[in-house]
């Protein structure tokens, strides 16, 4: 399927998309509490430091978009960059760090390939060991049956939205698999890049079109990837 | 000179002294960060680097393939060294790491891990 439009399956993608699973991820996150295993689910806010007040400052949406609006580009620290990564992994695993909001790419001799990305806002963060099962360029999204039900916008996207720059899934969609079933979870792009740094998801990861264009052209299908998230309400592959 | 006389004088020194401290304490910034590192979030885990170094290490250890090992929760100790809780294919371990990816333990915990945990729950 790679470098080939595809159809979407349902996605619980986007900001405020589907409740698929809802139920099932606070149920997990409530056993998880109670049976006291050591990951709480404390939620973190993202925060930058400000040069001029030499103080670290809270990050969320609001600050984000500002921040986009006048740099036309997230801080430094979330653009995409090359740094050193102590791993036995192999080069082309792709480790995800949902608390710091990047994504790695392992390279040879110790690097990593490092972007910045959006993850599954609170309740929705996620951890495992999954893998790449197929990608897709500009690849249609099809709005959850929930989100179609509750949202006028998304009923005219019933039948899946064609890709475009307006798209939720953005420029390029990894599908990560669990063995060989669909985990409903993505890498994509996103039509929204202010929120790159920030838990805003339904639990896909979201990355600047730029930054997925890339990651997709070095990827392959199969790729092990590495999902980590302190206070997952869920767990996949392990 | 009375007792309160000869205390009176030590009261405003000690608020003189808290006063100053708060003062400098106010006057004293976060180092600056490389660029690069600009961002970060108030939940502190360890690198991600150094908490997959744990969980080969936990491989190992628990004799259980990498792909069953996975870092769940980690925390920065001191200067140099991070803790990284791991569940090894249902068995929790903990692995004391340093930030120059020496991996200094690895033991089971005191804790089910969340696999047996979810076996018990089932029953």
């Amino acid at each position: 399927m790679t470098g080939k439009k595809a159809m979407e399956t349902r996605s619980p993608t986007s900001s405020g998309a589907g409740n698929t699973n809802l139920h099932r991820r606070i149920l997990a996150a409530v056993l998880l509490v109670a049976f006291g295993l050591g990951t709480t689910p404390t939620y973190a806010e993202t925060q930058i430091f400000d040069p001029q007040t030499r103080k670290w400052v809270k990050y969320d949406r609001e600050a984000a978009r500002k921040y986009f609006s006048r740099n036309k580009q997230p801080p430094e620290a979330f653009r995409r960059q090359v740094v050193k990564f102590r791993t036995a992994e192999e080069p082309g695993t792709i480790i995800i760090d949902g608390n710091q909001h990047f994504l790695y790419l392992v390279q040879p001799n110790h690097q990593a390939i490092r972007y910045g990305i959006g993850v599954g806002r609170e309740g929705f963060g996620w951890a495992g060991i999954v893998r790449v099962g197929r990608t897709a360029e500009w690849p249609t999204w099809t709005p959850p049956a929930e989100m179609v039900e509750r949202d006028p916008n998304a009923r005219k996207w019933a039948a899946g939205m064609p890709g475009g720059p307006d798209n939720p899934l953005g420029a390029r969609a990894l599908y990560l698999y669990e063995g060989d079933q669909d985990t409903i979870y993505r890498i994509h792009g996103t039509p929204e890049p202010w929120t790159i740094g920030l838990d805003v998801s339904s639990g896909c990861i979201r990355m600047n079109n730029d930054d997925v264009i890339d990651l997709h052209s070095r990827v392959k299908v199969g790729a092990k990837v590495v999902v980590l998230m302190q206070g997952a309400a869920l767990y996949k592959g392990v | 000179m009375s007792l309160r006389q000869f205390r009176l004088p030590v009261v405003p020194a000690t608020a003189g002294i808290f006063m100053a401290s708060l003062t400098l304490a106010g006057c004293v910034s976060s180092p600056e960060p490389e660029p690069q590192a600009m961002a970060r979030s108030s939940q502190q885990t360890a690198p991600a680097d150094l908490q997959l170094l744990c969980a080969s290490a936990a491989a190992s250890a628990a004799e259980a393939g990498s792909a069953r090992v996975l870092p769940v929760s980690s925390r920065q100790l001191d200067a140099g060294n991070y803790q990284v809780d791991l569940d090894a294919a249902g068995k929790r371990m903990s692995c004391i790491v340093d930030s120059e990816g020496n991996v200094k333990s690895i033991q089971p915990s005191g804790n089910g891990g969340r696999a047996e945990v979810a076996a018990e729950m089932a029953n």
